[in-house]
């Protein structure tokens, strides 16, 4: 009798922030669930007279594209080792920026750095591609024009030279994005109990001490959360950073060729739906099965902190 | 990723519309008696696109209504969405009855997205077939059927777009060279030479098109080896001359040559050293003076007007080989019916005074006569006085090149009539290959054709620039394209083509 009691309240409770939680959870069905119905097209010959449900089944046919040429293990290897990369320096980058910031006392200083180190996100990859360009451009760049020809360093064709493009495209990237993973960092550390500092100031620790006694051991879960996050999302790319920012140049495909840009000069031209959605499938599944591996390591390591 | 995502919201649509869609066919009132059908039409504009277009089509359904008791709905699109805009419609069932493409008509028929016309035709396309007989000859319609089915009309137009070298002809003349001196590419070089010595700070030549870039090496390629692309623009198989014999256009000594003379044009300084990835296209660079000439393909005689209007400058032409038929160069605009569609009668009644009636076809092009244009002369209009391309309420004067037939469009004033006919007349007197009306399809071979495409945007650029060396390029090329499965799409296109020519 007592149980049934606390049970209903509980859910008279739960039940208002549920009626909160309706228009999120509908966006999300919508949004998020329904189109999963549109898994099958990835298996369908489309023939628009029979329409989408009548046409005939394919196999596997439409996957073939993703796996015939050589260009398959480029770009998957691409796409992995730029994600890794991303995910492990883009965290590194971001904890140091926040640390920073947190440990700037001056309020007014603390804003301007973080809207400063914000706006990089908020710019068009298109025009961060014109902002790369403005330094690579092979005759009138900044860098080939004012530092490699005063230096007497012999100019480089930025453009025509795959072996510069993992390094460019990672600063690119850090550029754009740390700022922003940075903020969250930033709220966590925000979040931290301040007596834990005074208690370690007690005891004698400095800032560095603090930091890596405190604030880190404090931050993982929020690491271990955003990483896992990411990895679901290790074979996707940005694409914009991908294909806008090397200007399309087919002479850096073999490193900046991933499997969305692959997957977007193949089809251009087909208009072909069968294949699109074979390639989103495919991406979705070895998601997936990233995120379930990921969480299983890190709940063997450190059940509490998994996700699931 | 964009495709994944329209992909998401098409079948977001599909779900609601499924439900919808059935019943729905607008044909609503009706005149004398009969009921007015509704034909959606769905053309590209290059202008601006007014959100309204009632006037438009209640001016046209005027004479439409009368004539052949139809009704039209305008679809207007922007050439960036407009194959997406009419593909989602006949993913999702909405209503699409006439649409265009520019070089997409063999897909759309192996997706099975177009209705036969052939029948159709004979009922009600009589004037239409007339103009085409008179415009270019009967054999057009050959570009356009598949398996004995016409499954489209091409736009009638002037379809010879022969090489023709492009210039600044204040800079030519100043060098003390005139147009007579231009007679081949080989000419160019001692051109080129006077303008890096006497202009410095003007490239002398450069691509049409970039990203990715085209300097209209291959274009220049076709014309002057008479290369039948056999309507695949990624130039694995095609036949040269009438060997009859598919063979890949990047394995032969000829693109060797013409890639090695871009290399020796490159080192010699003649293009920029980035020419392969540059953002900017010549024709910009002439507006603001820094640089020369491009190559493209145009038609007619008038284009260096057009050029010299758009880019501010005294722009000359000149022609430096002669037009080959193949089918692509006459298929690439084409007029097609969706298989969906519930009026196909009342759609080609439509097509055909698109094609044939002069108020109707310049009236999607003009808009409204008065306020959009006045007529200047029985060819000729021009915009209302103090009013231009960009303040007119209605004008798609940019489309012309994808509509109707050019024989009975009006020309903006001061632009040569004679043109048009001497456009029509080359259309009758070019050389057709002799496998024209042969169209490749591509189905089964789209694998390898994705793959293809991928290795050509990562080695042609580069190649027709001058930017990579052919000589050690064009082997890692030719093998990339051998592993993307070149051989099965020459094997694919001999056994169609062997198959065709028995046929014929």
């Amino acid at each position: 009798m007592f149980k049934k009691i606390r049970l209903q309240s509980r859910s008279k409770a739960t039940f208002s922030l549920f009626l909160l939680a309706v228009p999120g959870l509908i966006y999300l069905l919508i949004n998020n669930y329904l189109p999963m119905f549109g898994v099958f097209i990835a298996f369908k010959d489309i023939d628009y007279v029979k329409g989408l449900f009548g046409s005939d089944w394919s196999g596997f046919k439409n996957f073939e594209f993703l796996f015939r040429t050589n260009d398959a293990w480029i770009m998957t290897r691409n796409t992995i080792l730029y994600n890794l990369a991303f995910i492990f320096i883009g965290t590194i980058v971001a904890i140091i920026i926040a640390i920073f910031l947190y440990e700037l006392k001056n309020k007014l200083a603390t804003k301007l750095f973080q809207s400063s180190i914000l706006f990089p996100n908020l710019v068009s990859m298109v025009i961060v591609s014109y902002l790369v360009y403005a330094f690579l451009a092979s005759d009138s760049g900044l860098i080939n024009l004012s530092i490699l020809r005063s230096l007497g360093i012999e100019e480089i064709n930025w453009y025509a030279e795959s072996k510069y493009w993992p390094y460019i495209l990672t600063v690119t990237y850090l550029w754009k994005t740390a700022g922003y993973t940075s903020i969250v960092y930033f709220a966590f550390i925000a979040g931290i109990d301040k007596s834990y500092y005074e208690a370690a100031k007690i005891d004698g620790a400095g800032k560095l001490r603090q930091i890596f006694s405190v604030t880190l051991p404090l931050l993982k879960p929020a690491v271990i959360l955003m990483v896992l996050l990411a990895v679901g999302r290790i074979f996707n790319s940005d694409f914009g950073l991908f294909y806008q920012v090397p200007l399309n140049s087919g002479a850096l495909y073999s490193t900046t060729q991933t499997i969305d840009t692959y997957v977007y000069r193949a089809l251009m031209q087909m208009n072909d739906i069968g294949m699109s959605a074979a390639a989103g499938f495919y991406q979705s599944v070895v998601g997936l099965v990233l995120v379930l591996i990921a969480n299983k390591l890190v709940k063997r390591a450190d059940p509490d902190n998994a996700l699931f | 990723m964009k495709k994944v995502k329209l992909l998401t919201s098409i079948l977001l649509v599909l779900a609601l519309l499924t439900l919808s869609a059935c019943g729905s066919d607008g044909n609503g009132e009706s005149t004398n008696g009969e009921k007015v059908e509704k034909v959606v039409f769905a053309y590209l504009s290059f202008n601006n696109i007014p959100e309204d277009l009632t006037d438009i089509e209640e001016a046209i359904n005027k004479v439409t209504r009368e004539k052949i008791n139809v009704e039209v709905d305008l679809k207007i699109y922007g050439p960036a969405e407009y194959e997406q805009r009419v593909n989602l419609a006949m993913q999702t069932g909405e209503k699409m009855d006439l649409f265009t493409t520019y070089g997409g008509f063999s897909s759309y028929v192996s997706r099975n997205q177009l209705y036969a016309l052939n029948d159709l035709l004979e009922q009600y396309g009589q004037d239409t077939l007339n103009i085409l007989e008179q415009d270019f000859g009967s054999d057009i319609l050959n570009a356009t059927t598949m398996n004995g089915n016409i499954y489209g009309i091409p736009v009638n137009k002037g379809f010879a777009l022969p090489t023709t070298f492009v210039y600044d002809a204040d800079v030519l003349a100043e060098l003390g060279f005139n147009a007579d001196d231009i007679d081949s590419l080989e000419d160019l070089p001692a051109i080129f030479e006077a303008v890096k010595k006497n202009k410095p700070g003007v490239v002398p030549f450069g691509p049409i098109n970039v990203n990715p870039s085209d300097t209209y090496l291959m274009g220049w390629l076709i014309d002057t080896l008479k290369i039948d692309t056999l309507t695949d623009q990624s130039g694995v198989g095609v036949v040269i001359g009438d060997s009859g014999k598919v063979v890949n256009l990047y394995e032969n000594e000829e693109f060797m040559n013409a890639a090695k003379m871009m290399r020796d044009w490159s080192e010699k300084g003649y293009l920029q050293k980035d020419a392969a990835t540059t953002t900017i296209p010549t024709s910009e660079m002439i507006a603001s003076g820094s640089a020369f000439s491009f190559m493209g393909g145009y038609s007619g005689m008038e284009a260096g007007a057009q050029l010299s209007a758009q880019m501010g400058k005294n722009i000359g032409t000149k022609r430096i080989t002669e037009e080959y038929f193949d089918t692509s160069s006459v298929n690439s605009v084409v007029w097609m019916m969706s298989s969906t569609t519930k009026v196909p009668e009342a759609a080609m009644k439509f097509l055909n005074l698109a094609f044939t009636d002069k108020f109707v076809l310049n009236t999607l092009l003009y808009g409204i006569e008065g306020r959009d244009y006045v007529v200047v002369d029985e060819h000729h209009v021009k915009f209302p006085d103090g009013k231009s391309a960009m303040d007119v309420p209605f004008t798609a004067q940019l489309s012309t090149g994808l509509l109707g037939s050019e024989s009975l469009q009006y020309q903006l004033e001061g632009m040569n009539r004679e043109d048009v006919e001497l456009k029509l007349r080359e259309n009758k007197e070019t050389a057709r290959s002799p496998y024209f009306g042969f169209i490749f399809d591509q189905d089964e071979v789209k694998t390898e054709m994705s793959a293809i495409n991928n290795v050509k945007n990562q080695y042609l650029p580069g190649l027709i620039t001058g930017a990579l060396d052919p000589e050690t390029t064009i082997p890692k090329f030719v093998k990339a394209l051998k592993d993307a499965g070149a051989d099965r799409v020459i094997k694919a296109k001999q056994e169609q083509l062997d198959q065709w020519l028995a046929q014929q």
